[in-house]
Order: C-alpha cells, then structure tokens, then sequence
C-alpha cells in the first residue's frame, strides 16, 4: 500500500517538478481537445441548423379560381399524404386579402373592387430527416392534384441547402476522424517527448532494481493529470467559444438558433485525453526501457 | 559471490570481454583495473545484468546469466548496490529523495526509510544538506551520496565503476577509504579505476583487464 501511494504521490510530484514540462503537455492537449471539441460541437449543432432551416422552407399551392373551400379543403388533405409533407394549411380568400395587405400594405379590393386572389394552400415539409430532402418530387405530386393552379417554392434555395447539408455530412466522418488522428498523435507525443526527456530518471531506477510496473506508473499517473487538467481548460473554452456564436447569432442574424454543447462531450474528451495519455506514457517508458 | 566462466561479449561496434574465468568471494574487496576501453564496464554491466554474455556463465549471487528471466532482472539488482563516475543522481529530487529511493522501489515504509536514509548519510559522513538538491553539491559530495543510496538497501554486492573519476586525490582517497569501512561490514566490493596509484599498496585482490581478455589475478 506504502508503494502505492508512493507512485501515485511521484506522478503528482512529477507535475510540480517539471513544470515546463507539464505545461509543454498540457497546452499541445489542450490545443489538440480544444479543437476535437469544436469540431463534434459543429457536428452536433448542424442538424438544429438545418432543422431549423427547413422549418423555414414553404411550398404555395394556388387553387383554381372556381374552387371552394370545401374542394380546397381536400386537395389540402391529399396534399398531406404525400411523403416529406409535414403540414398543409388552407388559407381562405378572405385571409388573402388580409396577408396581401400585411405584406403590400394595399387593400387589394378597394383597388380593383373585387377580389381576384384564389383560394391557396401553405405546405410546410418534414424537417427531422437525415437524409438528402427532395422537394422536387413533392412539388410534382402536388402539381398534378385536381385543381391545383399553380404551386411556388424557393426550389433553387431549398436544393442549394440541402445539397450542401448532404456534402457537409459526407465529409464530417472523414473531417472528424482526420481531426481525432491528429490529436491523438499529438498527444501521444506530446507525452512521450516529455517522458524521453526524462530517460536519466529511467535509467536510474532501472539500476536500482525497479520493475517495469514501478517505473511506468507515476508516468502513466502523471500523463493522466496532465489529460485532465488539459480537459478542465479545454471545457470552459469550448463553452465560452459556443456562448460568443450565440451572442453573434442573437446580435448580427435573424436566425433564432442556439448552438449547445452536449454534456456528454467533456465525457469522451476527458476519456480521449486520458486513454491516449495513459497509453502513451505506457509505451514511451517501454520503449526506453527495452 | 561473483563467477565468470569462460565469459565473453562483443558489442555490436566490437570489443568487449574475451573469455574470462574469475571468482569473487562474499566479502572480499577486489579493484579491476586497466586502460580505458579494457573492458572494464562491459564487465560489471555483464555482473548486473545490463548486458548478457554471448557465451559462458555469469553467476551473481542466486542468479544465473543462463537461466535469469527479464523481469528477474530488477529483483537481482537489487542485491547491488551501485556507484558511478558520473554520479546517476537524480536533479529533481534531493538529497534525502535520492538516497530513499531504492528503498521507495523495495517496498520499505515510510519511517523504516527515514531512519536507513539517515544511518547510510551517517556512514558515509555525510551530515546536514539532505534537503540540497545535487546540483548545489561538490563533486566529493555527489559521490557520498551515490555510494549511500548505494549502501541504503544493505546490498550483498557493491559495483563502483570508476568512482573517483571525477573527484580531487582528497576526495578519492576519501571515497576508498569510505568502501573499505563498508567492506569491512561484510559486503563484497568490486571497484574499478585506472588509476593504478590510488589502489596499489592496500593489499587487495586487483583483476587486470586489457584489450577485453585478462592480464592477471
């Protein structure tokens, strides 16, 4: 137990004794998580992004003049059937006339004495889909319901987020895994750098008759403070860097969007650095002591 | 003690030991000498298991160079007590640290290492400074505290690989003096030197290396 402690009481020690050396380490980790976390961070918030995004996105279907609201009615439920609609509000002549004026500020019956706006239909799609959303084929099957005049969609607008969103989610996996390899070649050699530049320490103990055991694991205790203390600066980093998006966001946009981070992020960045730490400082000590 | 059997190493950039035969008995004080590049720490590298002979034997007290495992190597190290020309202390740490460690890596606890790190300071007539760092210590007293961390653990063995290397003719003379006092409490003493004019006249065994192979016992 004596022994024990002792290990455990070097690897703290060691962080205070090599001072330069802890900072060297802690701040390439930190680096290294900072940025490992912005990234999943970005990940994370793109689909309330896009999720917001499509709640903005709005397919008009005009009726025919001749239609009433009762016909329109249906045609707005069969609208509703078809896959990717979300919702499909009716709006009437009346509340035409009311929207127009909101938007145009003119009260169109008083200007041409009748009112020549059609019976019109909302549509308002799926947002929770992970996959590409096509609005093309919507739009056509819309388009081919008995009277239906005519149907309007920001499609040029639509396609263009969507296909970015799609291009976005083919390269993250590769983005993350490139940002994750060099982090964990970062830190792993951040620890054996600062593991070789003790190898005098080693090879000391190594003639006074320690085992392997003895000499790694203060190494490994000290390799994971140096993960942890690097995970403490890097959380309310990451936190601070997400907050200051979101005043820009509320400040300098229209968007009504707030980026999170998910708690379970400082989880696997804290099991990031201190496997990679612990590994890392296993396999420098035993290369030296080969 | 010690028995070399027809030993010999070649390191990989040549030179080395050539076939030597030699026996050292428990409690005897033996000085190895010869020019530089002899042999001389291939030797005791081969005695502490640093290195292992290409052919022949080497026995160390319970341990065998044919039949010693890897992770029997730190347990048959820690019969040896060990002291080198360039001191291996450690600068992070000080006096006292130094001296505690071997019994930190023998599982001793913590009071019965207070008061060994103290007796082996005493022994070696080192007094006070135990909090100073090596870097604020004399040559002659780096090696003091070498040879006690060395002597701390109650070795069977003491390898002295050219410990006076660095030290004044004072300071050297006081050093072998110093082993022939831990000698005399039993523990067997290999040193080697160069320096033929600090070991002559003490009536001690001298093994003579030259060019690897062995001039004379």
């Amino acid at each position: 137990m004596d022994k024990f402690l002792y290990l455990i009481s070097e690897g703290l020690k060691n962080v205070w004794r090599h001072k330069m050396t802890t900072f060297t380490a802690v701040f390439s980790l930190f680096l290294a998580l900072y940025f490992v976390g912005l990234l999943a961070t970005a990940g994370e918030n793109t689909k309330s992004i896009l999720q917001y995004l499509r709640s903005k996105y709005k397919i008009e279907v005009f009726f025919k003049q001749n239609m009433d609201l009762k016909s329109a009615k249906k045609v707005s439920d069969s609208i509703l059937e078809v896959k990717g609609v979300r919702s499909s509000t009716v709006i009437n002549k009346e509340d035409a006339v009311r929207i127009f004026k909101d938007q145009f500020g003119e009260d169109i019956i008083g200007v041409l004495g009748y009112n020549p706006l059609p019976i019109s239909a909302v549509v308002n799609l799926k947002r929770n889909s992970e996959e590409m959303l096509k609005v093309a084929p919507v739009v056509s099957q819309i388009k081919k319901m008995k009277g239906v005049q005519e149907v309007r969609y920001q499609g040029h607008l639509i396609n263009k987020i969507e296909r970015t969103y799609a291009r976005f989610m083919q390269l993250f996996p590769g983005v993350a895994i490139l940002f994750i390899s060099v982090a964990v070649l970062v830190i792993y050699n951040t620890v054996k750098l600062s593991i070789f530049s003790r190898k005098e320490l080693i090879d000391s103990l190594k003639l006074i008759g320690a085992t392997k055991l003895f000499i790694q694991m203060p190494f490994i205790f000290e390799g994971l403070i140096d993960g942890i203390l690097a995970t403490l600066i890097s959380i309310p980093l990451i936190i601070g860097t997400v907050s200051g998006a979101n005043y820009m966001i509320d400040n300098f946009t229209s968007w009504n969007i707030e980026l999170t981070v998910a708690p379970m992020l400082f989880i696997w960045l804290t099991l990031l650095s201190g496997i990679i730490s612990v590994l890392g400082s296993y396999r420098a000590v035993s290369g030296i002591m080969k | 003690m010690i028995d070399f059997q027809n030993v010999s190493y070649t390191h990989l950039k040549g030179r080395g030991v050539t076939n030597l035969s030699f026996s050292i008995d428990d409690g005897e004080f033996v000085f190895l000498i010869g020019p530089t590049g002899s042999g001389k720490t291939t030797l005791m590298r081969l005695i502490y298991f640093d290195l292992l002979c290409d052919s022949g034997k080497v026995n160390v007290g319970n341990f065998n160079s044919d039949r010693i495992k890897k992770n029997q190597i730190p347990l048959a190290r820690r019969d040896i007590g060990m002291v080198f020309q360039d001191y291996h202390l450690l600068n992070d740490r000080n006096v006292f640290h130094n001296v505690a460690l071997p019994l930190h890596v023998i599982g001793c606890d913590a009071s019965e290492i207070s008061y060994r790190v103290e007796d082996a300071l005493e022994l070696v007539g080192f007094e006070g400074k135990r909090s100073h760092y090596p870097h604020e210590l004399s040559g002659g007293e780096k090696q003091r505290v070498t040879l006690a961390r060395a002597i701390v653990k109650e070795p069977k063995l003491i390898l002295a690989d050219e410990p006076t290397g660095n030290l004044d003719p004072v300071a050297a003379f006081e050093l072998v003096q110093l082993l022939e006092t831990i000698n005399n409490e039993g523990t067997t003493i290999l040193m080697a030197s160069h320096n033929y004019n600090l070991i002559k006249g003490r009536g001690r065994r001298i093994i003579e290396l030259k060019d690897g192979l062995m001039r004379g016992s």
